[in-house]
């Protein structure tokens, strides 16, 4: 098990480290253009070779994706900047990017789609649909309010951003004795597995998937990708290992970024702050392919719009629109902080337009015993943990001119399907095999944690070792908020059944006969609820003459459930806080109307800086889940609720309406 | 990504270095702390067969202090700059400008020839030395000759050094009494270039009134522009009040920014409004003081 220092400065072994005799590195060619017709491609190897269709894409896929779907590479048409067209090898790196040299593309340019309002008005980007819809979802019912005194519309667009891990994405095939063996930087390695095996057309058992080390993901390696598919095929064509590494820029142009979506909300609501109704459409920004996030996201968004809040009446027209870019991803939060930014924008809004206290209209309409939403979200009792977080975040404190900005959300964790797991005892040592793969949250830490405790053994003598689709029949990933919450449910679980075994068969449990003995237990542990916790933020922030906003505090206090381990808990919250703090200040994918990217670099899709850091308070409330172990969800609580509160800090501190993230210096003094 | 292959030489002399660049020609390039060549080369936007790098050449990494002002060698660094105690006293806006320069680890490779020869208009340094009046020394094979810095900077990438020259010193004359400097960078992050910056420099009669001024601006057009009309505005006034709001409408006349991802021109003319106005009252405070 590696240390947090170890993590932190990088002394791991990532996918770049791993070397093999007579690998080949693979580069992939990609079009420069957003949209264009390609006539010819000469040299490579390209959609002659290989023109499989994306299978399986893991966090987010529903099994009802529509497509059209993403090809390996380009074929007729290159529907993004940056979708690969070709690929070439070499024994270095620097030979293999020479050899790029050698591809020869005949590209004729075609005017591309790169906003909503053009998917929307313009015909479609693909042949084979009638529009640029690529899934429509109403959700709620349509209804009327003959008693509502105030109406109010706004619209909102929280612009893509990149997943921007450390390490981008990465991994090495080495196709060997009739089985491709895929080392892979992920977040799931069954999702790569049956990716794999639907593109290359290969049978379970001729696919083995391992994990290793992993710099961050957040959402990125999740699932799917082509080049993922390409560099299995060269390994079993070439018959040798292949390895491919992405470059920052290919991750800015060529992966699955987040966000990109817009909302037209319209809330009905009584003078004393009581709503009774809300309407909108979502707006996602898909991308130019079917898959992946995209189908999913707009239903997921209209379906926790009203988040910790009991409102009666709900419509949402829920909508997936293809752009030329490419297809969306799962970015921390994915959907949650969408769903909370459109609401708790309204209810600023109305604040503004009533004269009430924002915290005391979300008051007024959180709920005061489980709810059942028109979208058919269950919630439960919100006011209690509202009144609480008021206190315990100091709201009430402030006295003006200061005044913070306030964010209360209801978390939906990905608890469902459950997690699989493998607990093996052998030798006096324990080892874990989870379905969900690290990628740097640290699961070592909760793993040994629970264990220890069930089997009542030192902690030293657990390992949560590299997920492996051999060692482990099935898994799920680690993504939504999920991991802690279903992958410790499912080792507590499996600790258990062995507990009950040596039970039986010795007649009491006692840590000696485990360790003495050998024991090996794996299943995949079924969850099917959505575990719903709470959340507020505070957040307090100045915007300087320049349009710069400086975030002084960012206080958080989340129903955490149980702190399995503390530290780590203040981890992901501290770095979720600055994910969010991201989003809403610097970072953006952005493209000039013509399809050029304008990010190319990730200082211009803009991460926050070590001095853009505020001052924390993190708090937790500790209200046990139903789980055996009582923690709940957490990892995206961040995301979610600091946009929302930001956004509002600087809305008071510099009077000008926050629509869109991210809040750029331009719109703030111009 | 990598870059396409090059020969790479390290010459230990000027000399030397002058061979090489007339063996090669049009086929080699100047290195020196390859913080904005580099980047070029491993995007494989710029390529060139050979490579000379200047850094192990003796000589070029003096600051030296007299009577008459400052000598800098090409190869001083960035971070060399920013940490001596002299230059901040003498040239505040050097320091201002050093400081703000990426991050410390470029500034610790970069250095202040390669800063000017580059000839992006999004460095730091041009502004400053052209207020500061600073001239350059050009050695070529054989001979040498100065460029002032208000004529150097021709275009986007584009200098006054020719082919086979080597920018070896940045010679800046001390500065009179009552004169201070000052530079501001409006930027989004910590290590970004500047989405505005400006240098100010400022003289001071003995009554207080102003003597003479010049402001020049960063990442405000193709090139480092210098503000014109400066000394009407200012000469013999001694009121910043008086005068803050038409030195930051002369500065934003001459500038000319362009519409890109950081901003429209009209955001831009309005941050180099604020910066003149900020520069202006910063430089005058500290000449004020001196
Ligand atoms: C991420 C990043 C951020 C940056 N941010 C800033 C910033 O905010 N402000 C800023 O001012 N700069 C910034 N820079 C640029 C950096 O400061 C410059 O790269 C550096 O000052 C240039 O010096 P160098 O020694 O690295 O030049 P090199 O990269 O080695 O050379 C640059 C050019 O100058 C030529 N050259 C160099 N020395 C000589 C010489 N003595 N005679 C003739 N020609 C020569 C080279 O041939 C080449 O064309 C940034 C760079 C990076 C990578």
């Amino acid at each position: 098990m590696r240390s947090e220092k170890e993590m932190v400065t990088g002394r791991m072994q990532y996918i770049d480290d791993i070397v093999m005799d007579g690998m080949l590195h693979m580069t992939v060619v990609r079009s420069p253009y957003s949209f264009a017709k390609i006539n010819a491609i000469r040299g490579g190897l390209n959609h002659t070779d290989f023109n499989s269709e994306m299978k399986s894409f893991g966090e987010g896929e529903t099994g009802e994706e529509t497509g059209p779907g993403e090809t390996m590479f380009a074929g007729s048409h290159a529907f993004y900047a940056g979708q690969p067209v070709a690929a070439v090898f070499g024994k270095t790196k620097y030979e293999s990017e020479d050899n790029a040299d050698s591809v020869e593309v005949d590209y004729e340019p075609l005017k591309p789609i790169m906003n909503l309002n053009d998917s929307l008005k313009l015909g479609p980007v693909h042949g084979s649909m009638k529009s640029n819809v690529l899934k429509r979802t109403l959700l709620g019912k349509e209804f009327s309010i003959a008693d509502s005194h105030i109406d109010l519309s706004d619209s909102f667009m929280m612009e893509r951003i990149a997943t921007n891990p450390i390490e981008g994405r990465g991994l090495v095939c080495h196709y060997d004795d009739n089985k491709l063996n895929v080392w892979i930087s992920g977040q799931s390695m069954h999702s790569i597995k049956s990716g794999l095996c639907g593109t290359l057309n290969l049978p379970p058992d001729r696919v083995r998937v391992f994990h290793v080390d992993t710099g961050g993901a957040f959402g990125l390696k999740g699932g799917m990708y082509p080049e993922y598919a390409i560099a299995g095929f060269a390994s079993m064509k070439y018959g040798k290992p292949v390895k491919w590494i992405e470059t920052r820029r290919e991750h800015l142009m060529a992966s699955k970024p987040g966000r990109g979506v817009r909302g037209d909300i319209t809330i009905s609501a009584r003078k004393d702050g009581k709503i009774l109704g809300l309407k909108g459409k979502v707006l996602v920004d898909a991308g130019a392919f079917g898959g992946s996030i995209a189908e999913f996201s707009p239903r997921f968004i209209g379906y926790q719009i009203t988040g910790p809040y009991a409102i009666g009446n709900v419509y949402v027209d829920a909508q997936a629109l293809v752009t030329n870019k490419p297809p969306q991803g799962p970015y921390r939060g994915a959907g949650r902080p969408e769903a909370s930014f459109l609401m708790e924008r309204m209810i600023d809004r109305l604040a503004d337009e009533t004269g009430l206290d924002p915290v005391d209209i979300r008051l007024t309409n959180a709920a005061t015993e489980p709810f059942k939403t028109p979208t058919g979200m269950t919630i439960p009792e919100s006011r209690s943990f509202l009144q609480d977080a008021i206190r315990e975040l100091g709201y009430r404190n402030f006295r003006k001119p200061e005044r913070p900005g306030f964010s209360f959300f209801a978390l939906l964790p990905a608890s469902s399907p459950g997690e699989g797991a493998r607990i093996r005892c052998s030798e006096g040592k324990v080892k874990v095999w989870l379905g969900g793969n690290t990628h740097g949250q640290g699961h070592e830490f909760f793993v040994k944690s629970l264990l220890s405790t069930e089997f009542r053994i030192d902690p030293g003598l657990i390992t949560l070792e590299y997920a492996d689709t051999d060692m482990l029949e099935k898994g799920e990933g680690s993504w939504g908020s999920r991991s802690a919450m279903v992958g410790g449910n499912a080792i507590i679980e499996l600790a258990r059944r062995i507990i009950k075994r040596i039970e039986k068969e010795e007649g009491h449990y006692a840590p000696e006969i485990l360790l003495d003995g050998e024991y090996d237990e794996q299943d995949f542990v079924s969850y099917k609820k959505t575990l719903i916790s709470y959340g507020a933020n505070l957040v307090t922030a100045d915007v300087d003459t320049y349009g710069n906003v400086h975030v002084k505090e960012c206080r958080s206090y989340y129903d955490v459930g149980r702190a399995l381990v503390p530290h780590m808990v203040r981890g992901q919250i501290i770095g979720g806080c600055m994910q969010g703090i991201g989003q809403t200040l610097y970072e953006e994918i952005s493209y000039s109307e013509d399809g050029t990217l304008l990010t190319g670099s990730i200082s211009d899709a803009g991460l926050p800086t070590a001095e853009k850091i505020p001052e924390f308070t993190v708090k937790y409330a500790e209200n046990p889940s139903e789980f055996p172990h009582g923690a709940k969800g957490l990892g995206e609580s961040p995301t979610i609720g600091v946009p929302t509160a930001l956004a509002r800090a600087i809305e008071l501190a510099s009077g000008k309406r926050i629509r869109n993230t991210p809040v750029r210096p331009d719109y703030l003094i111009g | 990504m990598n870059p396409r292959e090059f020969e790479y030489h390290a010459p230990h002399s000027l000399d030397e270095a002058f061979s090489l660049l007339g063996k090669y020609g049009d086929e080699s390039k100047i290195l020196a702390g390859g913080q904005s060549l580099i980047p070029l080369m491993k995007s494989r936007i710029f390529s060139m067969p050979h490579i000379i790098d200047i850094g192990k050449i003796e000589g070029l990494r003096n600051i030296e202090i007299n009577k008459s002002g400052a000598r800098i060698g090409s190869l001083v660094t960035i971070s060399d700059l920013e940490s001596e105690r002299e230059i901040a006293e003498l040239f505040p806006a050097i320091h201002d400008a050093a400081s703000q320069i990426a991050d410390p680890l470029i500034r610790n490779a970069g250095t202040i020839g390669g800063n000017i020869a580059h000839g992006d208009p999004g460095n730091d340094l041009p502004a400053v030395l052209v207020t500061l009046g600073a001239v350059f020394v050009l050695r070529r094979s054989g001979g040498e000759r100065t460029a002032d810095a208000s004529k150097f900077f021709i275009d986007t990438l584009e200098t006054d050094v020719h082919h086979g020259e080597i920018l070896t010193e940045i010679v800046i004359p001390r500065p009179g009494k009552k004169t201070a400097s000052a530079y501001l960078k409006a930027k989004k992050s910590a290590g970004d270039f500047s989405i505005a910056g400006i240098s100010t420099c400022i003289s001071m009669e003995k009554d207080g009134s102003i003597g003479s001024i010049r402001m020049a601006l960063t990442s405000s057009g193709p090139k480092v522009i210098e503000v014109t009309g400066l000394e009407e505005i200012c000469k013999g006034k001694k009121d910043y009040n008086s005068i803050a709001e038409k030195v930051s409408v002369a500065a934003v006349s001459s500038a000319k920014p362009s519409d890109d991802f950081y901003g429209t021109v009209q955001y831009k003319k309005k941050v180099i409004g604020i910066l003149a106005k900020d520069c202006l009252k910063l430089a005058m405070e500290r000449a004020e003081k001196r």
